[in-house]
């Protein structure tokens, strides 16, 4: 019977896949607007980030703020932004809840402080103009916004199979275990370290690539925008509103923020610096309060991707 | 050579001026985490609003921040057990990551709010004694730091004695190390609760108003005392208040020492680093009973 009905509910998963792959294929051949091209590419940069953040703070309820690792994507390649992680991971893993945080938030600092220090590397806080001198492929600037539509997408597409994978994996039971209860799991023998390690690990790649491309859309980046808290709060806040440690969650919370964020801004008109974070805030602080396993606990179908 | 001892006597005493300072901020921090359990990421926008009720007082009313603090502290309270009833009682007992995403999302709308209503620019408060100082031998003393410093200390102090001498006190302290015996003994925990939160604020608004005749006022400017505070809290032990005030004046003088003689903008990396090589090896803090894994 349970079989039966996991097959079913398997179908229902796989045919409403395949309708929303072709449905955001197709989009591009009707929009003509490059604005509406850029609040799409929007939704799916930070549903992705979202994702990569809930590896680690989702799964594992790891709280960090992601100073450090957006900004590794601006190096060439995304082997740095690994090795970064996984030497950061050995240090301050360890620690748990607030000191964790604490302590990815003083690096973040420091990076910060050294980045603003050294002007004739980072352009101190004027920040860097694309294009620079890298020879990757990422340096390379796409001509039109449907090239960047499809990365975008694809990234995308990439986070939520990496997630998923790891969601259905022993590995995602691992970090749920850590999330739980940190003592109960090391006690039934789930590698602390090494799975923390290997989650920060992978989510500091996703991020570093999607920094990458980030700089290529926005062609400009700078300390303040990228390590600053606007960048990390957005992050959060998409994985938060739509479902800490779940597949979708993210991509419903940057769905609902990005257009929230977007029709904010030609309200306000932009004019009035500090509106748009206000809002977040007081979203942030509404789910904390009132929904705190996100809105994905309100759609039924998505309820096998769930974390329980 | 008696310029260099001279710049380094120099150095110290402007860290333990300012160190008294961040120790009023930081033994409200570790207050609320020791009464609560409760880490405050916004404890830090506190102080940028006591030094906007500051400002405000001196523009509205013209009022020196040594007489505005008068004030300035009740305010501050009303604020904190406001925000306590309203929104911390709520992840009070809850894992710690409400209370971070709770407290983060405070300190962003605090700041927000007040970057809406004041802007960006940076403000400053005029007062008569801006530029005078006290000399001793060669060792020169801004006056406003001075007394920053010493009413920093009087609040310190006031605050030990509460805690040690009277019966509120005496119920803080039990919930603080055993709520379960507390709740026994007829102390009501919920009272205790905004009782600390409320202090805490008041001490963090305090040291707002105290900063403000050398500091710029503007809304971000609560995020570099957050840091500083848990820095402090986290040196001298999370939940022990003189482990805060002596984590004070360590970081204090590190960030002088380091303005002195590595970078001005670099100031602050000298604790970041401190901070971060306590949280690897001594993470419970000088004075231990801090618990980090």
């Amino acid at each position: 019977m349970a079989t039966h009905r996991d097959t079913n509910v398997n179908r229902t998963r796989t045919v409403s896949l395949i309708v929303i792959a072709v449905v955001v294929l197709a989009l591009p051949l009707f929009l003509s607007q490059r604005y509406l091209f850029r609040i799409l590419i929007n939704i799916f940069f930070f549903a992705a980030l979202g994702s990569a953040w809930n590896i680690i703070g989702g799964y594992a309820g790891q709280l960090s703020h992601y100073n450090v690792a957006p900004w590794a994507g601006v190096l060439p390649g995304s082997i740095l932004a690994a090795l970064v992680a996984y030497f950061l991971g050995k240090l301050v893993l360890r620690l748990r809840g607030p000191y964790l945080a604490l302590a990815t938030l003083a690096f973040g600092e420091i990076v910060r402080i050294l980045l603003l220090h050294f002007t004739n590397v980072t352009g101190g806080p004027l920040g860097v103009t694309i294009p620079f001198t890298g020879t990757n492929l990422w340096s390379l600037q796409f001509p039109t916004e449907h090239v960047n539509y499809c990365i975008s997408l694809g990234l995308l597409a990439l986070c939520i199979y990496v997630a998923s994978r790891i969601h259905n994996s022993r590995m995602g039971y691992y970090l749920q275990a850590i999330k739980e209860n940190q003592d109960a799991a090391e006690n039934l023998g789930v590698p602390l370290a090494r799975t923390k390690n290997l989650a920060l690990v992978i989510s500091a790649v996703l991020t570093a690539v999607m920094g990458g491309f980030y700089q290529i859309f926005m062609t400009y980046i700078d300390p303040y925008a990228v390590a600053g808290l606007h960048m990390s709060i957005e992050i959060i806040l998409v994985a938060i509103i739509g479902g800490v440690g779940t597949v979708w969650g993210p991509v419903i919370g940057a769905c609902i923020l990005v257009p929230l964020m977007e029709a904010s801004n030609f309200i306000l008109g932009g004019g009035r610096a500090g509106a748009s974070m206000l809002i977040y805030a007081v979203i942030l602080i509404i789910v904390v309060l009132f929904s705190p396993k996100g809105l994905i606990t309100l759609v039924p179908k998505l309820e096998g991707y769930r974390s329980e | 050579m008696g310029t260099q001892v001279n710049v380094f006597i120099q150095a110290l005493v402007n860290g333990i001026m300012i160190g008294g300072v961040y120790a009023l901020i930081a033994v409200g921090l570790t207050l609320i985490f020791g009464v609560m359990d409760v880490v405050n990421f916004a404890h830090g926008e506190f102080v940028m609003v006591g030094m906007f009720t500051t400002y405000l007082l001196h523009i509205l009313l013209t009022l020196d921040p040594t007489v505005s603090i008068i004030l300035v502290i009740p305010i501050m309270f009303c604020v904190g057990v406001l925000i306590q009833r309203t929104l911390i009682v709520r992840v009070v007992g809850l894992p710690h990551e409400s209370h971070i995403l709770l407290t983060l999302g405070i300190s962003v709308l605090l700041m927000n709010f007040t970057l809406l209503i004041m802007g960006a620019d940076p403000h400053s408060i005029r007062t008569s004694y801006k530029f005078s100082s006290i000399q001793i031998g060669q060792i020169l003393i801004m006056l406003p730091r001075f007394i920053a410093f010493s009413v920093a200390m009087v609040a310190s102090a006031m605050l030990w004695m509460f805690l040690t001498w009277t019966e509120m006190g005496r119920g803080l302290r039990a919930v603080a190390e055993k709520p379960e015996v507390a709740i026994l003994m007829g102390i009501n925990p919920k009272k205790m609760h905004w009782l600390a939160f409320g202090i805490s604020i008041a001490l963090a608004g305090a040291a707002g108003t105290l900063v403000t005749p050398f500091r710029y006022i503007y809304p971000n400017v609560g995020q570099t005392y957050c840091l500083i505070a848990f820095v402090v809290v986290v040196l001298g032990g999370m939940g022990n208040i003189p482990g805060a005030i002596l984590g004070a004046f360590v970081i204090g003088i590190t960030e002088s020492l380091t303005c002195q003689y590595v970078a001005l903008d670099l100031s602050m990396l000298g604790p970041y680093i401190i901070f971060i090589l306590v949280l690897l090896f001594k993470p419970t803090g000088i004075l231990g009973k801090g618990k980090a894994y």
